[in-house]
C-alpha cells in the first residue's frame, strides 16, 4: 500500500475530528468577518420595511427541528423586523413539529433575558383596553403606559397578542388550509393556540383573508414552501417570500426570476444577511446567531475544499483513475 | 363498494374541485369553502394510521422478543405519554405556575436536540464524501466540481478575501445556468405532477387503493 | 432551574447522537427510538388541541354544527384499516382527500410550475443599459433552459444539430446547476452542525455568547 492509497484509506473518523475542530475554533476566536448582502435578501428586507401597522403578514414555520439551525434565525429576524414596524404577524406551521418551532421562535423574540426583546402582553391582559375600543397600536401603547405599565429595560417595544401577533400554529393538510385562508382565516383557525377566539382579535377583524395580507414568509426545510405559491399566490396573488435551507435554495431561483416570490433567504447565509440589514438599519442593536455562525461556515468550507483537493491529488497521483476501484470505508 | 366507490369518489371530487376553479360561482364557492373546512378534520384522523402501524410494529417486536426489542419501549412509552401529558395531565415539572409543562419539556429538551443533532451528523458525512468521492474524472465532473467550489467560497465571508469577482461569479452561476437547469427540471416535474393528477382522477393510477381487500 | 435541567438533558442527547460518529452504541439507539415516539405523540396532542377541539368537538358540543359529523365519521373510517374484513372502508377518506387534492392542485400547479415558468423564460436578451454579464446571463438562461429540456427529452435520439448539440449543451448547464446545489448542500449541512456547536458551547457550557 503506497502513500496515496494509505491517504485515501484513512479512517474517516479523522475527517470527522477535523470537521469538529474546525467548527469549534472560530467560535472561540470570534473573527466576525463582514458579509455583503445580496439582492435576493435585500428585496425581502425592503418589502417588510415598507409595511406598517395597517398591513399584516404571515410568518410560517414550515420545518421540523432538524433544520432549525438554518430556519429559526430567518423567522426570528423577520419577526423582529415586523414587530419593530408594528406589522401584525399571523404565525402558522405546515408541520406539527414546526408548531413547536414557531412557539420557540416567538418565545425567543419575547425573552426578557435576550437584549432587544419585545415585551409580550397576553390577550387577556389588555382586554379592558380592547373592550374600550382602543385597538390602534399607537393609541393602545399610550393608554397601556398611561395605565402605569413601564417598558422593561432592554425591551424594544410592546407586542400585544391579537394586535401584533396571533399564534395560529399547525393544522393538518396545511396546503388546503392556505387555500381555505384565501376565503377566510377565521374559518380555518377559529382559535389561536392559546384558545383565544380569532374573531375577537383586532388584527383578524382588519385582515380577514389572505387577500388582505401584504406578505407571507415561509421558512421551510422541505418543498412545503411551494404550497404558499401554489395555493396562496396563484389563487389570490398574496406576495410570498422564501426562507429556505441551503439544500433547497438553488431549486427556487426560477421562482425569484419569474416574480412568484419577492426574494429568498438561502440557508444560514441568507439569515445572516437579514441580521446584517437589521443591524445596519438600527432595527436591532447587533446581529444574532446566524451572523456569528458564518465564521465557522468560512472555515469549514475551506476545509472541505482542501479535502476535495487532497482527495483528487491522491486519486490521480496514485494512478487510481486507471484502476476500476479503490478500497475505502465510507 | 370496495374499489368502484372509492374510484368514483376520486373522480367526482377531482372534477368538482377543478370545475370550481374555472367557475367561481357562489354555489361552487360554498362547496369549496365547506371542503376546506372539512378536509383538515378528515386529515387529522389520518394520524390513526401512523399511530396504529407504529404500535403494531413495536408491540410485535416486544411480544416476539426480537433483537433489541427493549428499545421498542422507548418508542411506545413516549408515543402514549405525550398525548397524556399534553391533553389529560398538562403538569409542569414541580407544579410551578410559570414553568412550562412536562409535555413542553420533552419536546424542547429531548425531541429538538436529538432531531437537530441527527441532521447535523450529515456535516461529517458530507466532508468524508467530499474527500473520497468527489473526483474530477471527466470534463463534466470538473465543471460540476468548479461550480461547487466557486459557489461554496462565494457564499462565505472568507470568499470575499479573494476579491469581489468570486462571490459575483458564484451568484452569476446561481442566477443564470443554475436557474436554467432548475427551470427545466421544474417544468419536467410540473408536467409529471399534472399527468399523475389526471391519472389518479380518472382511475388509471390505482396503487393508492393498496391491498385492503379486492 | 427548569431551563438548566432542560439544557443538560439536551446536551446529553446531543452527545449521545454524536457518539455514533465513533461507533454505534445503545445510548444512540435509545435516542433514535425516543425521537420517533415523542414526535408522533407530540403530533397527536397538537392535532387534538389545534384541530379536533376547535374545529370539531367544540362546534359539535355547541349543538349547531351537526354537519361536521360527516367529516368526523369519514375520518374515523381510517380505523377500519386495522380491522380485517372491513379494511377496504379506509379507502373512502383516502379517496375523498386524494381526489379533491388532485382536482384543486391541477390548475394551480399548471400555473405555478408550467405557465409562469414558460412566461418567465420569454425575456429579452438585451435592454438599454444592461451590463454585459446580465446580457450573457440572459442568453445562457434562455438557451440553457431549452438545452436542458432537450437533454430530458428521451422520446427522440440525441443526434443531429438540434437534439444532439442541444442535449450536449444541456448537460453542461445541468452540471453547473448541480455543482451549485452541491456547494449549497455543503453549506446547509455545516450550518446544522453550527447550530449544535452553538448549543453546546453557548447554551450549555456558556463559553461563547
Amino acid at each position: 500500500m503506497n502513500i496515496w492509497e494509505k491517504m485515501l484509506n484513512v479512517d474517516r473518523r479523522w475527517i470527522f475530528l477535523a470537521i469538529g475542530v474546525v467548527s469549534i475554533i472560530p467560535f472561540l476566536i470570534g473573527v466576525g468577518m463582514p458579509i455583503t448582502t445580496t439582492a435576493e435578501v435585500e428585496s425581502i428586507f425592503n418589502f417588510v420595511n415598507e409595511l406598517d401597522k395597517n398591513d399584516a403578514m404571515f410568518i410560517s414555520f414550515d420545518y421540523a427541528p432538524g433544520t432549525q439551525a438554518e430556519n429559526t434565525p430567518m423567522g426570528v429576524a423577520v419577526m423582529r423586523h415586523a414587530f419593530h414596524n408594528n406589522v401584525p404577524v399571523f404565525i402558522t406551521s405546515y408541520f406539527p413539529l414546526g408548531h413547536g418551532m414557531a412557539i420557540g421562535a416567538l418565545a425567543y423574540v419575547t425573552n426578557p433575558s435576550i437584549p432587544g426583546f419585545y415585551q409580550h402582553v397576553s390577550f387577556e391582559e389588555w382586554e379592558v383596553f380592547r373592550s374600550a375600543g382602543i385597538t390602534d397600536k399607537d393609541e393602545l401603547v399610550a393608554a397601556w403606559e398611561n395605565d402605569g405599565n413601564v417598558l422593561p429595560e432592554g425591551a424594544r417595544g410592546w407586542v400585544f397578542e391579537g394586535r401584533d401577533f396571533a399564534m395560529l400554529g399547525y393544522a393538518p393538510l396545511f396546503h388546503l388550509v392556505i387555500l381555505g385562508m384565501t376565503a377566510s382565516i377565521e374559518a380555518q383557525y377559529p382559535q389561536d393556540v392559546n384558545g383565544n377566539l380569532l374573531n375577537e382579535m383586532p388584527m383578524l377583524l382588519e385582515h380577514k383573508s389572505l387577500r388582505e395580507i401584504s406578505l407571507a414568509l415561509t421558512t421551510a426545510g422541505s418543498s412545503a414552501c411551494r404550497a404558499w405559491i401554489v395555493y396562496g399566490r396563484e389563487k389570490v396573488g398574496v406576495p410570498i417570500a422564501f426562507g429556505v435551507t441551503a439544500v433547497m435554495a438553488t431549486d427556487y431561483f426560477p421562482y425569484i426570476q419569474s416574480g412568484q416570490i419577492i426574494g429568498q433567504m438561502g440557508g444560514l447565509r441568507g439569515a445572516a444577511e437579514y441580521e446584517v440589514l437589521l443591524a445596519q438599519n438600527e432595527i436591532t442593536e447587533t446581529t444574532d446567531k446566524a451572523f456569528t455562525g458564518m465564521d465557522v461556515q468560512s472555515a469549514a468550507h475551506i476545509l472541505i475544499i482542501l479535502l476535495i483537493i487532497m482527495g483528487n491529488i491522491a486519486f490521480f497521483a496514485g494512478g487510481f483513475h486507471k484502476k476500476t476501484a479503490v478500497k475505502g470505508r465510507g | 363498494m370496495k374499489r368502484t366507490v372509492p374510484l368514483m369518489i376520486v373522480l367526482v371530487g377531482g372534477l368538482l374541485m377543478m370545475i370550481q376553479y374555472f367557475i367561481p360561482h357562489q354555489y361552487s364557492q360554498a362547496v369549496f369553502n365547506s371542503y376546506t373546512e372539512w378536509a383538515p378534520i378528515v386529515g387529522a384522523f389520518a394520524l390513526i394510521l401512523g399511530v396504529g402501524s407504529l404500535t403494531r410494529v413495536h408491540s410485535h417486536k416486544i411480544r416476539r422478543k426480537v433483537k433489541n426489542w427493549q428499545f421498542s419501549w422507548a418508542v411506545l412509552i413516549p408515543l402514549f405519554a405525550m398525548p397524556f401529558l399534553g391533553i389529560i395531565w398538562p403538569q409542569s415539572l414541580w407544579g410551578g405556575m410559570d414553568e412550562p409543562s412536562i409535555f413542553h419539556f420533552l419536546f424542547m429538551h429531548i425531541q429538538v436536540p436529538i432531531q437537530s443533532t441527527m441532521f447535523s451528523l450529515l456535516a461529517f458525512y458530507i466532508a468524508s464524501a467530499a474527500f473520497r468521492a468527489f473526483r474530477a474524472k471527466s470534463a463534466l465532473a470538473t465543471v460540476l466540481l468548479l461550480a461547487a467550489v466557486i459557489v461554496m467560497l462565494g457564499q462565505v465571508p472568507i470568499g470575499e478575501m479573494f476579491g469581489r469577482w468570486l462571490p459575483e461569479t458564484g451568484l452569476w452561476i446561481l442566477r443564470y445556468p443554475n436557474l436554467a437547469a432548475k427551470r427545466a427540471i421544474m417544468l419536467g416535474v410540473g408536467f409529471g405532477i399534472l399527468a399523475t393528477n389526471l391519472k389518479i382522477i380518472f382511475g388509471v393510477e390505482r396503487n393508492w387503493l393498496g391491498g385492503a381487500g379486492k | 432551574m427548569y431551563e438548566t435541567i432542560g439544557i443538560w438533558v439536551g446536551a446529553f442527547f446531543t452527545l449521545a447522537i454524536y457518539s455514533f460518529l465513533y461507533k454505534e452504541n445503545p445510548v444512540y439507539r435509545l435516542a433514535e427510538h425516543l425521537v420517533v415516539g415523542i414526535s408522533l405523540g407530540y403530533t397527536m396532542a397538537i392535532t387534538w388541541h389545534v384541530t379536533l377541539m376547535p374545529r370539531l368537538i367544540e362546534p359539535l358540543a355547541s349543538g349547531n354544527h351537526w354537519i361536521l359529523l360527516v367529516p368526523a365519521l369519514l375520518g374515523l373510517l381510517y380505523i377500519t384499516r386495522f380491522i380485517p374484513g372491513i379494511a377496504w372502508l379506509s379507502r373512502y377518506p383516502i379517496a375523498f382527500l386524494m381526489g379533491t387534492a388532485m382536482g384543486v392542485g391541477f390548475p394551480l400547479t399548471m400555473k405555478t410550475d408550467v405557465l409562469r415558468q414558460l412566461e418567465a423564460a420569454m425575456i429579452p436578451f438585451y435592454q438599454s443599459g444592461m451590463p454585459w454579464q446580465v446580457v450573457f446571463g440572459n442568453i445562457v438562461l434562455i438557451f440553457g433552459t431549452l438545452a436542458a429540456l432537450i437533454y430530458f427529452f428521451f422520446s427522440k435520439p440525441h443526434k443531429g444539430l438540434f437534439f444532439g448539440t442541444g442535449s450536449k449543451i444541456g448537460i453542461w448547464v445541468i452540471m453547473l446547476g448541480f455543482g451549485a446545489t452541491f456547494g449549497f448542500t455543503v453549506m446547509g449541512r455545516i450550518s446544522l452542525l453550527i447550530g449544535r456547536i452553538q448549543y453546546l458551547l453557548g447554551d450549555w457550557l456558556h463559553i461563547i455568547e
